[in-house]
């Protein structure tokens, strides 16, 4: 995984919103860089301003100060090449699972039946064979968020973002969805940016983990992760990488 | 994994409980009390309050003599056909007026106010300028239901733009539509629960401007029965339309729930 190029640079990324106790840091003086084709985990606790982080590269809310440079070209607002994973699945109610998975297509202008040739490759590879015209209402949390995650890849982006997508998991689903993540991106390689406050499920997922303090985030230590895939949570080797990174996380306490 | 729907898939064998027995007597119960009380009521003051053999009777007579040369049926229809035509109106004109003023801050500024002071202007209230602009044929008749019609339409598409919630906006910016796609795609999807919900509001308000607007000045309709059966000091007629009322307004409800099973089939997931 190492020696690859890089495609996105974040480069002092700052950003804070006014609350009821006047200015909040949220991001501050935060850079890094993201290889071609890694699995890159930012860990930190939460509420510790990663949202805001991811927000930012993909173009949800401007930094007040720094860059994001991708492909050696700064980015202003959204770029097509990033996509993005929610915390909340963020999938419209409205919309039949293929509805959802195919927006991407759909609104670039691609035909009907190209689409949901090409969206059905992606519903099949999150294992949603059969649901497609099902409701989001009818699935549960884990499918929902497969839906998700078809969804983002159906719009073919270059970089993948995933903000906390398994938060709302129970702990059975979240181990599943860990190790479907680890399978898809195995057989569709792209360059993943995963946000999670769960230190095993970083050490399970991670090429390179990042870990940030608490708010404001800055970067603490970028671990590197060259473990064998797919990975044993209970190896010694595993323990040790987790044992070190969990001496080293701050408590999250929310002080808001 | 997959949620079920709560009452079962179809041909699904499903238990009755003693409950359901309940649920499906209880409408019966108070039905009967409402008919019980009507017949005490007429039996002490036979005078005051018309019997239930006297309105039934008048019923039957309406079947066979029309009113102004119109049936029964043809009274019905009259309002009917009247607050179909304000309500199609209202629609064609309410959902996109209301979904402007949801979308775009600046025309909310420009109507908003005016807006706001000709809503609690009773529909009723119109009928002296409009007879005097338009006489008293049927399209009068229609704005005015119209008027009542449009109000709520306009009121509940602008609150329902105005509330999309942020993440969906966010999903329209994330996968690169363009403004027009946010809005047929994203706003105005999740906004029609609260659509449909002005419409239902409409098409009740619509029913009950139709009949006052018929009491005032109508040679047909529902309403009209009423009016003339005062006049005539016919009170089982003017019981037979106002039951008459009553039903068909209930019909009208069911007919707008059905719709809306239709337009949102995403709700009927419990």
């Amino acid at each position: 995984m190492a020696a690859n190029k890089v495609i996105l640079q974040i480069r002092n990324l700052k950003k804070s919103f006014s609350g009821k106790n006047g200015e909040v840091l949220a991001v501050n003086d935060v850079s890094f860089d993201v290889y071609d084709n890694e699995f890159l985990v930012l860990l930190g606790p939460g509420q510790c301003g990663k949202t805001v982080m991811l927000n930012m590269i993909a173009g949800l809310i401007e930094p007040d100060e720094g860059e994001i440079i991708l492909n050696g070209k700064p980015v202003r607002g959204h770029d097509p090449k990033i996509g993005m994973v929610l915390q909340r699945t963020a999938l419209m109610p409205w919309k039949t699972v293929m509805s959802n998975v195919e927006i991407g297509p759909k609104w670039r202008g691609v035909g009907k039946a190209e689409r949901q040739a090409y969206c059905q490759k992606f519903i099949d590879l999150v294992g949603l064979t059969g649901f497609e015209k099902s409701f989001p209402a009818q699935l549960s949390g884990g499918m929902k968020q497969r839906v998700g995650i078809a969804r983002a890849y159906a719009n073919d982006p270059e970089i993948l973002i995933m903000d906390e997508p398994f938060g709302a998991l129970d702990a059975q689903t979240r181990y599943a969805m860990e190790e479907e993540v680890a399978r898809i991106w195995d057989q569709q390689k792209r360059t993943v940016i995963f946000v999670t406050n769960n230190i095993e499920e970083a050490c399970f997922l991670g090429d390179r983990i990042i870990l940030f303090s608490n708010r404001p985030a800055t970067i603490k230590e970028i671990y590197p992760n060259e473990m064998a895939r797919p990975r044993d949570m209970i190896s010694e080797e595993f323990m040790k990488l987790r044992t070190s990174i969990s001496d080293n996380t701050d408590l999250a306490i929310d002080t808001l | 994994m997959v949620k079920v729907n709560k009452k079962g898939k179809k041909g699904e064998f499903k238990e009755t409980t003693p409950l359901d027995v309940v649920y499906f007597i209880l409408p019966f119960i108070s039905l009967g009390l409402v008919v019980f009380l009507w017949y005490s009521v007429s039996t002490n003051k036979p005078d005051m309050f018309p019997s239930m053999t006297a309105t039934w009777a008048r019923l039957v007579k309406l079947f066979k003599q029309p009113i102004m040369r119109v049936p029964y049926y043809g009274h019905i229809l009259a309002s009917l056909k009247r607050v179909v035509m304000a309500l199609a109106a209202a629609i064609v004109i309410g959902v996109p007026f209301g979904t402007m003023l949801g979308w775009n801050r600046k025309l909310d500024c420009f109507f908003g106010s005016i807006f706001n002071i000709i809503r609690p202007i009773p529909p009723l209230a119109w009928i002296p300028l409009i007879i005097i602009a338009f006489g008293i044929g049927e399209f009068p008749k229609v704005l005015i239901v119209f008027i009542g019609a449009v109000m709520p339409i306009v009121i509940n598409t602008r609150a329902g733009l105005r509330s999309v919630d942020q993440l969906y906006l966010d999903v329209g910016t994330l996968f690169d539509a363009n403004r027009r796609q946010i809005l047929m795609e994203v706003a105005i999807p999740s906004a029609m629960p609260a659509i449909i919900a002005g419409i239902k509001t409409a098409t009740s308000t619509g029913w009950m401007v139709v009949l006052a607007a018929e009491m005032l000045s109508a040679k047909s309709g529902v309403g009209f029965l009423v009016t003339r059966g005062m006049d005539a000091n016919d009170m089982p007629l003017v019981l037979v339309a106002m039951i008459t009322i009553g039903i068909v307004g209930a019909l009208l409800g069911v007919l707008t729930s059905l719709i809306e099973r239709l337009l949102c089939p995403w709700l009927q997931i419990k």
